[in-house]
């Protein structure tokens, strides 16, 4: 069994509280840099999972049992390269914010307040058959 | 002999030396890094291509040459501007992101016509006069393609973000 | 089978086109399908009540799902039904909707739609395609009652008829699931023949019973159908009368000879049917709308067809015939009397029984009409209505014991109301009343009065053939258990108890209209506050209401309070099961390379100084700073592919990063967070980052060897199979290429989406609206807000 040392599990746990606290704020750029941070837990994550230190993947440069996993590190590659995607379209997305909306911060859904604060439902069942006392009567039992 | 140049003026440049080809009108330019970008430039962009090349057997491959190559430009940006990437690069940056995505997925399908699967890669030993026996992989062509959609990709970034900012800022009369 | 339902809706939607030209040609040629397939049953008739016609279409056979359809005797009076009264009524309402009525065109191809709906739904031999039917037939019938939707009143009768037909619709295929699961089919042919038994058949049984009962309107979901009146006459007798309605009694007839022995089964269905009868028989007493009088008369008599299939496992096979026989029957009278109703409405002005006068006189052809098929409702020899109505009296008389007496006097009681709200309807309709102008109705054309004469008729012709009737009902209760003697349907059975109840009835029940002033005065007197429309009503507002309610405390409209809710979920589900379904791996390491102390250290302390980082350019530079950290923990690793991509990408971020910056405010605008607002956000970061680092030491303990397997393979076939001695490279350009052509893929997207973003400012200028930037700041939303 081979598992993650403690001092690298310290490091990937850190990485992922500060993503995740980022996350939770309101500024786009900083939940912009929490996701870049996760990224880079996930993918130190990755690699950590493919094993132990060793020597690079290349044949010829070491033997096969002295090698690292290198699947792990091909995923991580790929990894990358897609945070990197993603990093540009979502600064371009908070630019963007900022340039139509004078700030980057999300705020609250206005409409979602507007119905959290509503107490009854516009056009319910019951107000409905309030104002028509007469036609219920018909089809009371 | 051409023209006698006069002594006090021998040291005049006569052809573009600085990056943008003209002086350009802004007060923050590094001459430094103009002329380190002018000499460093074209030896990143062979490392660039080696790195391309040698990927397969040490590390490198298009993902870094085509890496290597973006900051390349990212540098001529940073030293020159806008209007010296204009310059440099003639063709659309899309174009080259289309381009390079063509390649890679035309190398995918390619074994298709010989009834390979997808995908599948030949190889062939091509001897070389001189140089001895030299392995083709087509798999490589799949990486030229990956390296052309990255330094597209750079290149587009420079150009949304970088240009089209800048542009954004001046319209709205600010200084950059 | 599957051919004919398909050219019902095929034809449903060509439909249109033909009536853009002529509404009445359109309707009559959508007549034409239904009466084809009437012929084609009546051409069936022999194999249909020999071993039944069958045939199944796959349609997802890895599902094992199919079309199967069978047509057996049931099947057979219900296809008559449908069929034979969907024509008529398509035939009569090229009369009844004028050239230009606005409903015409969606009616005819609602109705046509509908008719095929419904053959499938009674052809049907699998419980999902059952399903398929009985929701379309639903569907259908929320179109054709809410009509142009302009009206309210159509409005909300369609809305409730569809929430309760399909919440019943829902809980039965549930109860379908259920029950196909415990008996490993859905053929239903296959289920009847062994039924299975269980603690979930019981669950299974309440659900479609649920279904049944809302689709026939029983106790207590009944309002629906007396509301769904607002719809046209035609619409009204075939779906809400003949057809539609009838459902939900064929689906416990059809499950019957299965289940009926079971308390479950039958007690419900015989309690809901005669509390039914009742209920729908008193209301209807009281009605001054004829249709709605005829509606209540079809909520009561649906209750006695449930009584009827629902004692055939407990009361023996002669439930079973004279179900068949009331199914017709009822049909046949209801289908006519609405027609009846819907030429009053349209040629003597009015359908309200305090306006209507004189008409008897004026329209004696009518009259008789209705008085054929009143009598039929009312149980008087020679119709058909009094064959079902005697067998239904002797089926639990006879040997019932102590049970089947009080079935039979409550039979009795709403028996009773039948025969007075009949006299109503004859009354209300026909009569001349003193004190009222008569009316002076214009002749009927022979489009409106040959449809509604037909089913008259039939329950009379029926009535004299009723060994015909009877031939057909035995295919049916041949499922039942027998019993003693031998019963068949017929006029006369000699005298008995069963005759003495007919006749009890119908001297009781005309009583009863000649006593009608009090009896309403007492109806009004009591006028209870519970009513199960009340109920209904409260029931959706409360739902609404809940709706609200949850969504406001749900729906907060606040990012990061989602995000922590999403986290906290992370946290409790596969951190709970990670506390208590594994243990630490024992044995652990601090480090496998002293170099990765030093690098770790340096990359907390970048992280660290990230959380409180108040400048922009300082939180991207410490980004930075964290991911060469983690190259150089790449480079410790033994990965110098992935560090020099990491290297190289984290370059390329910052400058990306510090490209955008040039125009962002240098400072991060958001203010401090209060304490209570920072510390859960801290407390829930922290447990979700020590969730992930704990999950890792474990998870990673399930790796036995430093190289998978997998790997090895891709080590071995590197050089070889993809000329490249760099293993990850081969993997990235060959063995997982496809993987890679994906990611270029992204890339290409992202950088379009980049682009078009920042490009879009550019565009906004050229149309000359200059941006101002903010205008959608808190301030503006505060104002939007009030």
């Amino acid at each position: 069994m081979i598992t993650i040392n403690l001092s690298m599990a310290l490091v990937v746990g850190a990485l992922y509280a500060v993503g995740f606290y980022l996350l939770l704020q309101r500024s786009l750029m900083r939940v912009l840099l929490g996701i870049v941070v996760i990224g880079h837990g996930a993918n130190l994550l990755l690699q950590l999972a493919g094993g132990p230190p060793g020597r690079a993947p290349i044949v010829g440069d070491a033997p096969p049992e002295a090698m690292t996993d290198p699947l792990p590190q091909a995923l991580a590659l790929t990894a990358i390269v897609i945070t990197f995607a993603l990093t540009t379209f979502l600064l371009a997305l908070g630019y963007r914010s900022w340039v139509l909306l004078g700030h980057d911060e999300v705020q609250d859904d206005i409409e979602d307040r507007r119905v959290a604060r509503r107490q009854r439902p516009a056009g319910a069942m019951e107000e409905e058959s309030d104002a028509e006392p007469e036609q219920r009567a018909g089809a009371d039992q | 002999m051409t023209e006698r140049i006069p002594w006090e003026r021998w040291d005049e440049p006569h052809e573009p030396w600085l990056l943008p080809g003209r002086c350009p009108d802004r007060s923050e330019r590094t001459l430094l890094l103009e002329m380190t970008t002018r000499v460093v430039f074209p030896t990143i962009l062979v490392f660039s291509l080696y790195l391309l090349l040698v990927g397969h057997y040490s590390p490198g491959g298009g993902f870094s040459g085509g890496l290597v190559a973006g900051l390349a430009f990212v540098l001529r940006y940073i030293a020159g501007g806008r209007q010296d990437i204009g310059g440099a690069v003639r063709i659309r940056p899309p174009v080259v992101i289309g381009l390079g995505l063509t390649i890679a997925v035309l190398t995918a399908l390619a074994p298709a016509l010989a009834g390979n699967a997808v995908l599948s890669s030949a190889m062939w030993e091509v001897e070389l006069p001189l140089l001895g026996t030299l392995e083709v992989v087509s798999s490589l062509l799949l990486d030229v393609g990956v390296y052309l959609l990255i330094v597209g990709v750079a290149l587009d970034l420079l150009r949304s973000l970088g240009a089209g900012i800048e542009q954004d800022a001046r319209a709205a009369g600010e200084r950059m | 089978m599957l051919a004919l339902v398909a050219a019902h809706l095929a034809l449903a939607g060509l439909l249109p086109l033909l009536s853009a030209r002529s509404h009445r040609a359109a309707f009559l040629v959508g007549a034409l399908l239904p009466a084809g397939a009437l012929v084609w049953g009546l051409a069936n008739a022999a194999r249909a009540l020999g071993d039944g016609v069958t045939e199944t279409t796959s349609w997802a056979p890895a599902l094992g799902l199919s079309f199967s359809f069978r047509l057996d005797a049931l099947g057979l009076v219900m296809l008559v039904l449908v069929a034979g009264l969907g024509a008529l009524i398509l035939a009569y309402s090229a009369w009844y909707f004028g050239p230009d009525s606005p409903e015409a065109a969606r009616s005819a191809a609602l109705l046509l739609a509908f008719a095929g709906a419904m053959l499938g739904l009674v052809l049907a031999d699998d419980l999902l395609t059952l399903y398929v039917f009985w929701e379309l037939t639903s569907i259908a019938s929320f179109l054709l009652v809410g009509q142009g939707g302009e009206d309210r009143a159509s409005r909300r009768a369609a809305v409730q008829a569809l929430l309760v037909t399909v919440f019943g619709g829902l809980a039965m295929l549930l109860g379908f699931v259920l029950l196909g699961e415990a008996a490993g089919t859905y053929r239903i042919s296959e289920l009847l023949a062994e039924p299975p038994r269980g603690p979930m058949v019981g669950a299974a049984l309440v659900l479609v019973l649920i279904g049944a009962f809302t689709k026939s309107a029983q106790l207590p979901f009944h309002p629906w159908l007396p509301a769904a009146m607002v719809a046209p006459t035609p619409v009204s007798a075939y779906l809400h009368a003949a057809s539609m309605v009838q459902a939900g009694v064929y689906l416990v007839a059809r499950l019957s000879p299965a289940f009926a022995g079971l308390a479950l089964w039958w007690v419900p269905v015989v309690v809901a049917g005669l509390g039914t009868m009742l209920v729908g028989g008193w209301h209807a007493l009281h009605e001054t709308d004829l249709k709605r009088l005829l509606a209540f008369g079809t909520v009561s008599q649906l209750g006695f067809l449930m009584v009827l299939f629902g004692g055939g496992g407990r009361f023996g096979d002669v439930t079973a015939l004279a179900g068949m026989a009331m199914l017709l029957a009822h049909g046949l009278f209801k289908a006519s009397l609405f027609l009846v109703v819907g030429i009053l409405d349209k040629r003597a002005g009015g359908r309200d029984v305090r306006e209507l006068s004189g008409v008897g006189r004026a329209l004696p052809g009518l009259a008789v009409m209705s008085v054929l098929a009143t009598a039929s409702m009312a149980g008087l020899p020679p119709l058909l209505g009094f064959v079902g109505k005697e067998a239904a009296f002797e089926a639990f008389l006879d040997g019932g014991g102590t049970p089947g007496l009080l079935i039979a006097l409550g039979l009795l009681a709403g028996s009773v109301l039948t025969v007075a709200y009949s006299a109503r309807f004859l009354w209300g309709a026909f009569a001349s009343k003193p004190g009222v102008a008569a009316a002076q109705p214009q002749r009927p054309e022979a489009g409106l009065t040959v449809p509604a004469w037909l089913p008259a008729l039939g329950g009379l012709a029926l009535g004299l053939a009723y060994p015909l009737v009877d031939t057909l009902a035995r295919g049916y209760a041949a499922a039942y258990p027998p019993t003693g003697a031998e019963y068949h349907l017929a006029l006369w059975h000699g005298p008995g108890l069963p005759l003495l109840f007919s006749a009890l009835a119908v001297a009781l029940g005309a009583g009863l209209h000649r006593l009608r002033e009090p009896v309403t005065a007492m109806h009004r007197r009591l006028r209870t506050p519970v009513s199960a429309q009340r109920a209904y009503e409260l029931t959706v507002a409360g739902v609404e209401r809940v709706a609200v309610l949850v969504t406001g405390r749900i729906q907060v409209g606040s990012l990061p309070t989602y995000l922590a809710v999403i986290l906290t979920a992370v946290l409790l589900l596969p951190g709970t099961a990670l506390v208590l379904g594994t243990t630490l791996p024992d044995e652990q390491v601090l480090y496998h390379a002293p170099m990765q102390v030093p690098l770790g250290v340096f990359v907390l302390i970048a992280a660290l100084g990230l959380v409180r980082a108040r400048r922009r350019f300082t939180a991207v530079l410490l980004v930075g700073v964290i991911g060469y950290g983690i190259g150089g923990l790449f480079v410790v690793d033994g990965a110098p592919d992935l560090a020099l991509a990491q290297f190289l990408v984290e370059t390329l971020t910052l400058v990306v990063f510090v490209l955008v910056l040039r125009r962002l405010p240098a400072h991060f605008r958001e203010a401090r967070s209060p304490r209570r607002v920072a510390l859960p956000k801290a407390l829930i970061a922290i447990a979700g980052g020590a969730m992930v680092a704990s999950s890792a030491v474990v998870v990673s303990g399930a790796r036995q060897q430093a190289v998978s397997d997998v790997s090895r393979e891709y080590i071995r076939l590197a050089p070889e199979g993809a000329g490249a001695y760099n293993v990850v490279n081969a993997i990235l350009v060959d063995f997982r290429a496809l993987d890679t052509v994906g990611e270029i893929t992204v890339l290409l997207i992202a950088a379009a989406g980049t682009a078009s973003l920042v490009l879009a400012t550019r565009y906004d200028r050229h149309r000359a609206e200059r941006v101002i930037s903010g205008s959608g700041g808190p301030e503006h939303e505060e104002e939007v807000l009030g």
